[in-house]
């Protein structure tokens, strides 16, 4: 999350007619940009990581782990010790470990338990930079750790277990029903302060009609209620007029019902940045790696506990979706259009749904034929120069409204900024973004972010996660890979991707051959004998024009229903070459030292045994945890001991990374 | 007369031939394949033309057939040279005398640089037939070479070809200089006798986190960087070149199915060289050409063993 402006939000009913403005503005702010930095060439692989850390307080007295909302006291004191490393009165937090690095940095985010923290500069691809990728995490992580209080932890789960239950779950206490989420389960305090994130909530609250609605499948154990009713919605609570909407039915019988964006955007991801060469290039991957987001997303599965229940989806994807669902009863489909433009099918955070390159291997055929473009913007972005598909791309992204509008940004139109650009752009939160050099800030390039992974409990995980993609996107450029689906088969994959352990029991449409068609920069001379080699060049009768590429095929013969490790390790039949075999090919052609490559392996090693199941991913292993726990009554419910436990396990999971038959070693090690 | 033969840019056109599933181990599949597949190729390009002496497809230039027929004249590199760190891989082959290797270095050089328009080349890997790095007791076996008569790579002629490759060095041709497969024990004996010390040891392993510490710990105080391949030792055996290159259904039909069959290029063939070529973006990571030369004698031009 970048850096917060301050100002004036506007509430809804005002920000709504100011929205046209800041679309148009944002457009003219993205055309002046985009022709500024078309050209930029041989920009550096430069790429960084994002890992986000819940902040759990354990009480070891009452055997109680709670969320602490103590965001702002941790970055303060972050912030106060980096100003001394600065301006050079305390040494930063060298040790000999991280000579040379530069210290990490801390960024808010949504909730207030949450902490992000990246890397203080890019990696680059210098294989050294991938091994310091681990122990930085590590170190970002004791630092953090360092900056809280003793009985406070930075924990990787994507979601705390209990958040929202009728139990003292934060720390300090908030009663719930405040004004600007007015959620019956999770108070106004849960998010961080700044204006903007009140006001987002507020406002998609607002544009929406109702509280948005979060309804996840019950995971039913045997001693699970048939139907089973959320035992914690209250349906006589009479403080907002959205507590009607449980009344409405908004609760579904065999769910786990919430109704805050804190529900999904206080999840924690694991997302990459990846800068381009060239705008090209930037193209090129945002479509190569969009496949890959529910292959990844299955993968990283780590999510089973919504609100103390075990729920029957493992990932947190859908719930983000919903949690800042900012449609309308007409744009769902749901009610006759009146004041809005569209139906429109996707939540504003969803899988992505445009295809940007500019590659011949692009058919048409994969594009979405019923994607929403706003054709005036389209027009605007084409008249400005720009071509189609990119058009078409953004016309896309801005058929959203604007969510927060600071009035003092609306005076006058900067064309060297991208904040009304930013809005639209950063409010679009698909499992890729296309990213633009920002202007202020000549030496960064173009950028594809991939954000579709869960966070993984420990840093080893996290380190192998993003070496592992940083591996892909490299293997891509140099084989000139092709993964081009129809558009509209991610989007089914991401939804396949929810089902609990998808990693094994389901298949996703992926494209059966990666490799194009021989592409030959020679272009052979016919044969000369001995006798005429002097002459014969000119004579080059015998040479045909290439044969014309075959026919291409009918679309659906390209792609076909993979299992994951079909995907990451290969097919059994060889018909797939496997992600995997493709990156080590890759590393085969080039000169890696031996810790490089052991280091490499280790990670290859754990993605390629997560594909098979030799390894468990997190939502199985948490799924297990709950199950095996002595307090556990096989009815779905995950109680105040048991998270309690869980959180403990998780913190020594981060600690000793299940060797030694340690906590965890079933998706770490594979064997005690 | 000499047989040349070329995979061209093997990133980008080789396919699922090039891939190999992780299980197997070191081998010379990619070459083999890579081989086969450009052959097809080319051979797919050209109308078949009977009257001609060699197939169309390829292309007799100073005495030395082509398979398939090079368009040198066509860029090597997208970007300029500095952007691209160039690393080749010249395998001595087994069974070839030493006294050879000289001319058979230039040559394989040669070609590279024509290949990529480039005029020098960033670290030059040998490998010397016969040695083969043994992670588990840090020695290497000294293994013969297919038919078993052969002596292993002897040490005097190791130096010897070192002289040569140092000799490209000083010229500006190379800027480092690299082994494969050495253990601790002959680094220690062979770094006396060089002017110009290898930055690099490249070694097979097949756990690669299972290195002996004392090789560790020799090439840190030498300054060698220890790199890891995956090649394999005999890396283009005769059976498998003449296989290749021979009239059956997966050969390119130049050569006679054997040494005195009238179905083409009559006489043996004796492989001599493999040169392996790789151009990396520096700062991308990417692998933007690679490929491979083979050079093979075939009638008679095989040499006589001295």
């Amino acid at each position: 999350m970048g850096l917060l402006a301050l100002g004036t939000a506007l509430d809804w009913p005002e920000a709504k007619k100011c929205a046209d403005q800041v679309r148009k503005w944002g457009i003219e702010q993205l055309l002046a940009n985009w022709r500024r930095a078309r050209g930029k060439e041989r920009d550096a692989l430069l790429w960084g990581d994002e890992v986000e850390y819940l902040v759990v307080a354990v009480d070891e007295e009452t055997k109680k782990a709670r969320l602490s909302l103590a965001q702002a006291d941790i970055l303060k004191s972050l912030a106060r010790d980096e100003a001394l490393w600065k301006s050079g009165n305390s040494p930063p937090p060298q040790n000999k470990d991280h000579e040379g690095e530069e210290p990490p940095t801390f960024h808010p985010e949504f909730g207030r338990f949450m902490l992000e923290a990246t890397p203080g500069e890019p990696w680059g691809i210098d294989f050294k930079d991938l091994l310091k990728v681990e122990s930085n995490m590590k170190w970002r992580r004791e630092i953090a750790k360092a900056h809280m209080a003793p009985n406070e932890y930075p924990i990787t789960l994507t979601t705390f277990p209990r958040l929202g239950t009728k139990d003292d779950y934060i720390q300090p206490y908030y009663p719930p029903s405040g004004p600007a989420l007015r959620s019956q389960f999770v108070p106004d305090e849960i998010a961080n302060p700044h204006i903007r994130f009140p006001t987002l909530a507020a406002n998609i609250r607002t544009r929406r009609g109702r509280k948005v609605e979060l309804n996840v499948p019950v995971f039913k154990d045997i001693n699970t209620a048939d139907p089973f009713k959320d035992p914690t919605v209250d349906y006589d609570l009479h403080h907002w007029p959205e507590d009607d909407d449980v009344r409405n039915g908004a609760a579904k019988d065999d769910h786990v019902y919430m109704d805050a964006m804190a529900f999904g955007m206080g999840s924690c991801c694991l997302q990459i940045t990846f800068q381009a060469k060239n705008m090209t290039e930037g193209r090129k991957l945002y479509d190569q790696l969009s496949p890959l987001g529910p292959i990844l997303l299955a993968l990283t599965a780590a999510t089973p506990i919504y609100k103390g229940f075990l729920v029957d989806t493992d990932v947190r994807w859908n719930q983000i979706g919903n949690a800042v669902d900012d449609r309308t009863r007409g744009e769902l489909g749901e009610a006759p259009l009146q004041n809005d433009r569209w139906r429109i099918p996707k939540s504003r955070y969803a899988s992505n749904s445009t295809y940007i390159s500019q590659d011949p291997r692009l058919r048409k055929e994969y594009l979405d034929p019923d994607l929403i473009v706003d054709e005036d913007i389209k027009k605007r972005l084409m008249e400005g120069g720009m071509d189609d598909l990119l058009a078409t791309h953004f016309a896309h992204l801005f058929i959203r409204d604007p969510l927060v509008i600071f009035s003092e940004d609306l005076e006058e139109l900067d064309l060297s900024k991208a904040d009304h650009f930013e809005n639209l752009q950063s409010t679009n939160w698909q499992h890729m973004r296309f990213k633009p050099p920002p202007p202020e800030k000549s030496d960064i390039g173009w950028r594809v972010e991939f954000r579709s992974m869960e966070i993984q409990t420990t840093d080893f995980e996290n380190a192998a996660f993003c070496i592992f993609i940083v591996l892909v996107t490299r293997a891509i450029l140099s084989f000139d890979l092709n993964f081009y689906i129809p558009i509209q088969r991610t989007t089914e994959n991401m939804e396949t991707a929810h089902a609990r352990n998808a990693v094994l029991d389901q298949k996703f449409y992926f494209r059966k051959n990666p490799f194009s068609p021989r592409s030959r920069r020679h272009h052979p001379q016919p044969a000369q004998s001995a006798s005429n080699s002097q002459v014969s060049s000119a004579t080059s009768s015998a040479y045909n024009t290439p044969p014309p590429s075959p026919p291409l095929g009918p679309v659906e013969s390209e792609y076909d229903l993979m299992t994951i490790s079909d995907i990451i390790n290969g097919s059994a039949s060889g018909s797939f070459p496997g992600l995997i075999p493709l990156v080590e090919s890759y590393l085969n052609s080039l000169n890696v030292d031996v810790e490089t490559r052991c280091s490499l392996a280790s990670y290859l090693d754990l993605i390629r045994k997560r594909a098979n199941g030799t390894l468990w991913t997190g939502a199985r292993w948490i799924r297990e945890f709950v199950a095996s726990h002595p307090g556990y009554k096989h009815d779905s419910v995950v109680s105040e001991e048991i998270c309690y436990d869980l959180v403990k396990a998780v913190d020594e999971m981060s600690v000793h990374e299940g060797k030694n038959g340690t906590v965890g070693w079933e998706l770490l090690r594979g064997r005690k | 007369m000499k047989l040349i033969l070329s995979t061209s840019n093997i990133m980008t056109g080789g396919g699922p031939s090039v891939i190999r599933q992780a299980t197997t181990d070191k081998s010379n599949v990619e070459l083999i394949n890579s081989l086969r597949s450009n052959f097809q190729a080319s051979q797919q390009l050209f109308a078949p033309d009977a009257t001609a002496t060699y197939p169309s497809w390829t292309r007799l230039d100073n005495g030395a057939l082509y398979i398939p027929a090079i368009d040198f004249s066509q860029p090597g590199l997208a970007e300029e040279r500095s952007q691209y760190d160039i690393t080749v891989k010249l395998f001595y082959l087994p069974g070839i005398p030493a006294s050879r290797r000289c001319a058979h270095t230039r040559e394989a050089i040669d070609l590279v640089l024509k290949e990529l328009h480039a005029d020098s080349i960033d670290l030059l890997i040998v490998s010397f037939p016969g040695i083969l790095f043994d992670a588990e007791d840090d020695s290497e076996e000294e293994v013969s070479s297919e038919n078993g008569s052969e002596e292993p790579d002897d040490f005097d002629s190791i130096i010897q070809t070192w002289k040569t490759l140092e000799g490209l060095q000083e010229k500006g041709l190379i800027s480092q200089l690299g082994v494969a497969e050495f253990g601790s024990e002959r680094l220690a004996r062979f770094l006396p006798h060089t002017k110009v010390k290898p930055s690099v040891d490249q070694i097979n392993l097949k756990d690669c986190c299972v290195v002996p510490k004392s090789l560790i710990l020799y090439a840190k105080q030498e300054n060698i960087q220890l790199l890891t391949h995956n090649d394999c030792m005999d890396i283009l055996p005769c059976g498998t070149t003449r296989e290749l290159l021979g009239p059956g259904e997966k050969g390119a039909g130049i050569l006679g199915s054997t040494p005195d069959a009238n179905d083409g290029l009559q006489g043996d063939v004796e492989p001599q060289w493999v040169v392996k070529y790789t151009a990396v973006v520096k700062d991308r990571g990417v692998v933007e050409n690679k490929g491979y030369f083979a050079l093979a004698d075939v009638g008679n031009c095989v040499k006589a063993r001295s």
